[in-house]
């Protein structure tokens, strides 16, 4: 089963790209003048954690989390 | 409020087609999410000298930062390959004066433009898409438009929103990022490009002049790769000694390299540039083809607004594909052949190419490149070589 997590961004390394928006399979992220992440619709497939050409993204477990 | 065409992004294909379409005698709306039209940019900023003419985007030296005249190419171990032309092949643009001037072009021609106004949803009337909403400035805009164009970039969600289904797997794009920097010792009338697959796992290293000690310089990587573009474009630099230190700007983004959308248009809705993966899945650039999308898609456009019959616009995807999709399906082709070559691979072919009749390979003789490499002995003896260099022609 596929762990769980949510995407947090790190303000200070993003520079607003989108090309994690781009990516996302199920229009989990928005990249606007700001970056926003819905968690209803992520899958935690991480892809958008492996593409970011600058390491900005994190995925974090929910577990635990209520 | 109403137009004829609402146009969402003002990077390279939305200002062409709005400028197309004004020009035609339509009402358009350009909106574009930035506060400043062109930047930031992702781009490597160089584009082929033909564009100009073919598009009818005049030759303004105010966006030409510098001419270029031919390619040299690094294998892993240091092998080059000099690709130079007697006239100017190439030019490495400034995007944020390029795109301004787009917008400019699109506005004289009586097109509306507004930055700082992101699309936030589509207005859907009786089972039909009736416009685009929009913020700007905080505050809310209802447009209605017969036709929209998703020019939103890599990011669109304007097309997805439609129901244009614009997913393409991770490997089907790049992880990209770029210095603009003063860099010295390489020929600023040639771009440069370094291949191998610790140098830049399945894309390149470059280096596109725009002065004689200042250049993008910048990477391509795929984006499933799990270290970072800048991770190794800063392994690159330091490995080759190049100080990192006068820095202009730093830009990053992702770039489709495949994947291109199969159905081009929704009802009313069509989507070109980046955001429908229409760039060249061998070196990443996207502008030409942006342009060539927008060129098409503005002449159905016009034909389907002058007949009042937006079936026509299904068209953009026909011919589309037919001209440049069918050209782009052979360059992802070879993507997937050149992603399985080794560093020995590289070295060799490089080798090879340097020593064989330049001018062939320079025109652009595909055919020539691949029997030039089939000759070689070192080729010959290795079936794997073999096999994969036939998948090319």
């Amino acid at each position: 089963m596929v762990e769980k997590v949510k995407i947090v961004m790190d303000e200070d390394r993003c520079y607003l790209c989108g090309g994690c928006a781009g990516m996302c399979p199920t229009l989990a992220i928005n990249v606007g003048p700001k970056w926003e992440f819905f968690l209803d619709r992520c899958i935690s497939c991480k892809i958008c954690v492996t593409a970011c050409p600058v390491g900005a993204l994190k995925a974090v477990p929910l577990e635990g989390e209520s | 409020m109403r137009y004829d065409v609402a146009v969402v992004g003002a990077g390279i294909a939305g200002p062409i087609i709005a400028r197309n379409l004004a020009r035609a005698g339509y009402d358009v709306l350009m909106i574009d999410k930035k506060a400043e039209i062109g930047s930031p940019k992702r781009c490597g900023e160089g584009i082929n000298i033909g564009i100009f003419e073919k598009y009818d985007i005049p030759y303004d030296r105010r966006f030409i930062n510098r001419e270029i005249y031919g390619a040299k190419l690094y294998s892993p171990s240091g092998y080059e390959l000099e690709l130079r032309y007697k006239e100017v092949s190439g030019v490495i643009i400034e995007r944020k004066v390029f795109d301004k001037m787009l917008a400019f072009y699109a506005a004289r021609a009586g097109a509306d433009v507004w930055p700082r106004t992101e699309a936030t949803g589509l207005i859907r009337k009786g089972g039909r898409i009736a416009g685009i909403r929009a913020k700007h400035e905080g505050e809310p805009v209802e447009i209605e438009a017969d036709i929209i164009v998703a020019a939103d970039g890599v990011e669109s969600m304007v097309a997805r929103w439609a129901g244009i289904n614009t997913y393409a797997p991770p490997h089907e794009f790049d992880s990209a990022y770029e210095y603009e920097m003063l860099i010295e010792g390489y020929d600023p009338d040639l771009i440069h490009l370094w291949f191998g697959n610790e140098v830049a796992p399945r894309g390149y290293v470059w280096v596109f002049p725009k002065d004689e000690d200042r250049a993008n310089v910048g990477i391509g990587i795929n984006s499933d790769n799990p270290q970072t573009a800048k991770y190794y474009l800063d392994k690159w630099l330091r490995e080759n000694g190049i100080p990192a230190r006068k820095l202009l700007e730093i830009n990053v983004g992702a770039v489709p390299v495949g994947g291109f959308v199969k159905e081009l248009v929704k009802d009313n809705v069509l989507v070109v540039g980046d955001a429908a993966r229409q760039v060249n899945p061998m070196h990443g650039g996207g502008m030409a083809e942006a342009m060539e999308a927008a060129t098409i898609a503005s002449r159905w456009m016009i034909k389907a607004l002058e007949e009042e019959d937006m079936s026509l616009l299904k068209n953009y995807t026909r011919e589309w594909w037919e001209k440049d999709g069918k050209r782009l399906e052979k360059v992802l082709k070879v993507r997937r052949v050149t992603e399985k070559l080794t560093d020995e691979d590289l070295d060799l072919f490089i080798q090879i190419l340097s020593g064989a009749d330049a001018e062939k390979i320079a025109g652009g003789n595909y055919g020539e490149v691949i029997k030039a490499l089939l000759k070689h002995p070192k080729v010959l003896l290795s079936p794997r070589r073999i096999k994969l260099l036939k998948e090319l022609l």
